[in-house]
């Protein structure tokens, strides 16, 4: 029989578009300490480390090699993971795993990436080709464009209702001491107004490229109950794989993640008795590069109807104050160090349960949260927490 | 089953991938780095829980994972630990072989460093060897502003 | 963290190539040599499911099982399903130069019933149209890159629908 896992440390960089002041150990290792701090232990305390990263970003191959000082991980067990976006989120999966296992009672999860480092297009396109076809790759962003224009056509939504989802995400990051861009946008307008990166996606549409870095502490049922007075427990995770971007693939001309979406939401909620999401699960932390992709994630992964997703943000029910806040932390259109990113997600939602998000706690009661990541190779996971189980 | 040896013709694309990148030093790194080229001088960073000086400098301790802050100058005389010569051409190595790496401890570092040996025959190392830096008249913040170590008479 | 306070911040360039061979398989192989050779689009239909497989590979994602070496040559003319262009400049790794903008690309429905995306030859974004027909025109010499051998997609007929 499994372990029951509990988050019993969180911590996180300032996230910020350049950190000169830093290496990339170094950054990791403020993360780090931030989670021991929060959870009061200290680096003996920790038996795996399990670090998520994507090294074409930054050229530095086995980053966890170089930094096993400043990750706690000498004289422990552990290993790196790198699955694209889905990177940090596959990370948490893999330290819950460790622990869950009952080989070790306490487990670090660091995801941490530094794209002050070079050009993130740049490093996408080298994956792409020569993977296949993508003499066209304009790296993620022209996927997203994409995508966009057929879900317009498709549902009836308009640009205003991506601007609605950058005005709520701003406003979420606004009241996040951690997120990086702090727009202080007024209104839809303003956000119309702005210039266009790869036609219809404005560069208000997209994340930005961060230096940052996200840790978590896990432990087990017995050691979590002495040490954490706010453990926050992970009921459940789901990691579903589809065919890389490919125009047609499953049926979907923008060759997207729908269909893995699709079915990681249906069996977690099945097997976790879900079966109203909006009533079910009190808050969601979403992993959406662009405005759009919120829009079609509300869909994808039930929260709504098919072709209804841009009726949520135009009635408000996503936001902090709303029905079903999604993303009041102002998400990854705010904060996108990408290997540290699904690990934030995860440590956002888990702040909303302990009731400890500060400025950006939601209204609602947090009893249960849903944290999703999307990644290179349409990967789709998702991970449930509880407050008691 | 046979197959013709065009079905078994391999393709292969060739090509070379550029990704440019900007490596950032860091705050103690950069101190280090700015110290051999505006002092000449070689700093290192104390652990006092452990009592070892490490060079080059680090913020955190890789035993006790202290935060480091206590900086030290170490000398820039020292012990080869140990020596390789590499007698291959290789794309990576700063000079034409034969060039002679060694680890040098220096006089009040707890670790060793990687650098390189010069005005030294390869039949004339010895561990153990006393060598002494030789810093480059242009210095450029770069670990090669150290052109070499020679051999201390 | 209580560092000496150091206002230079040394940052270090390296902008080494990195070459490499890469070997694209009895599957893949097929498809970049018949393209370099024969300026021809081809690819394996499952023998099971029948469905064409793109880009070719050896086994199915639909069925799970090896597609087989049914190969079929694909109509180099579609339709266009959805386009956009690229605005801001964009550094291609293979190159180690930027492309220029505006860049148009698109979703291009080919007469052989596959989803592929490519450049367009129209660089006059105001041209564009969704369900324009298109036709592949492939380079003068093939570089060996497979589908990326197709220079751009010229347009040769107007939407019957207006879009």
């Amino acid at each position: 029989m499994a372990n029951r896992v509990a988050i019993v440390g969180i911590g996180q960089t300032f996230h910020k578009s350049k950190r000169p002041d830093v290496n990339q150990a170094e950054m990791a290792n403020e993360a780090v300490r931030a989670a021991l701090t929060d959870a009061q232990l200290e680096a003996k305390d920790i038996e795996a480390v399990v670090s998520a990263n994507m090294e074409p970003f930054e050229g530095i191959y086995l980053p966890d090699h170089w930094m096993a000082s400043e990750m706690a991980a000498c004289g422990k067990s552990g290993f790196k993971v790198a699955t694209g976006g889905t990177s940090g989120a596959s990370g948490v999966i893999e330290g819950f795993h460790l622990v869950a296992s009952g080989l070790v009672s306490t487990s670090l999860v660091v995801g941490f990436q530094k794209h002050d480092t070079s050009d993130t297009q740049a490093g996408m396109s080298a994956c792409m080709t020569p993977v296949f076809g993508a003499g066209a790759s304009t790296g993620a962003i022209s996927e997203f464009a994409n995508q966009a224009l057929v879900y317009m056509e498709k549902s009836g939504a308009k640009e205003e209702h991506a601007a609605m989802v950058r005005l709520k995400a701003d406003r979420g990051a606004c009241r996040n001491p951690y997120a990086q861009l702090k727009l202080g946008l007024k209104g839809v307008e303003e956000i119309l107004a702005s210039g266009h990166l790869e036609w219809p996606i404005r560069i208000l549409d997209f994340c930005p490229q961060s230096c940052g870095a996200c840790a978590l502490i896990l432990a087990s049922e017995d050691i979590a109950r002495k040490i954490s007075r706010k453990p926050v427990w992970i009921a459940d995770t789901i990691t579903v794989h589809q065919e890389p971007f490919r125009a047609g693939s499953f049926g979907d001309p923008t060759g997207r993640e729908t269909y893995s979406q699709d079915v990681a939401s249906r069996k977690l909620y099945k097997r976790n008795g879900i079966t109203n999401p909006r009533k079910d699960i009190d808050i969601a932390e979403i992993y959406e590069p662009s405005t759009w992709e919120e829009l079609m994630h509300y869909e994808h992964y039930h929260f709504c109807d098919e072709n209804e997703g841009w009726k949520l943000i135009e009635k408000g029910m996503t936001e902090i104050g709303g029905e079903f806040p999604v993303n009041p932390s102002g998400g990854v259109l705010s904060t996108n160090p990408i290997g540290a990113t699904p690990v934030i997600r995860v440590a956002e939602a888990a702040l909303q349960i302990r009731g400890d998000a500060g400025e950006h706690q939601v209204t609602r009661d947090v009893k249960t949260a849903v944290a999703t990541a999307l990644g290179g190779c349409n990967w789709t996971t998702m991970i449930l927490l509880r407050r008691s189980i | 089953m046979t197959r013709s040896l065009e079905e078994l013709e391999a393709f292969v694309v060739e090509g070379k991938v550029t990704i440019p990148m900007t490596y950032s030093a860091g705050a103690v790194g950069s101190r280090f780095l700015i110290e051999m080229r505006d002092n000449k001088r070689i700093m290192g960073m104390r652990c006092s829980k452990c009592n070892i000086v490490y060079i080059p400098p680090r913020s955190t301790c890789p035993d006790c994972f202290a935060e480091l802050n206590e900086w030290v100058e170490v000398s820039d005389k020292g012990t080869v630990v140990t020596y390789t010569v590499a007698h291959q051409p290789s794309p990576v190595l700063p000079t034409e072989p034969l060039v002679v790496y060694g680890i040098i401890q220096l006089d009040g570092a707890g670790t060793g460093f990687v650098h390189m040996l010069g005005e030294v025959k390869p039949e004339e190392l010895r561990v153990g060897m006393r060598v002494k830096a030789v810093f480059r008249e242009e210095r450029t913040a770069s670990i090669l502003d150290i052109k070499y170590f020679r051999p201390l008479k | 963290m209580g560092k000496e306070p150091t206002q230079e911040y040394i940052q270090v360039q390296i902008n080494t190539p990195r070459p490499y061979r890469w070997s694209t398989g009895k599957y893949l192989g097929k498809l970049y040599k018949e393209a370099k050779g024969h300026k021809k689009l081809v690819t394996n239909r499952c023998t099971k499911c029948k469905e064409l497989v793109y880009p070719p590979q050896m086994v199915c994602g639909r069925c799970k099982v090896e597609a087989g070496q049914d190969w079929v040559e694909m109509s180099d003319k579609g339709t266009v399903v959805q386009y956009t262009y690229l605005i801001f400049p964009r550094w291609d790794p293979h190159l180690g130069e930027y492309y220029a903008s505006p860049y148009p690309s698109a979703t291009i429905l080919l007469d052989s019933g596959l989803y592929l995306r490519s450049r367009l030859e129209e660089k006059d974004t105001q041209k564009l149209k969704r369900g324009m027909r298109v036709q592949a025109v492939w380079k003068e010499e093939g570089r060996g890159r497979g589908q990326d051998d197709i220079e751009y997609f010229r347009i040769i007929e107007e939407p019957e629908v207006d879009k």
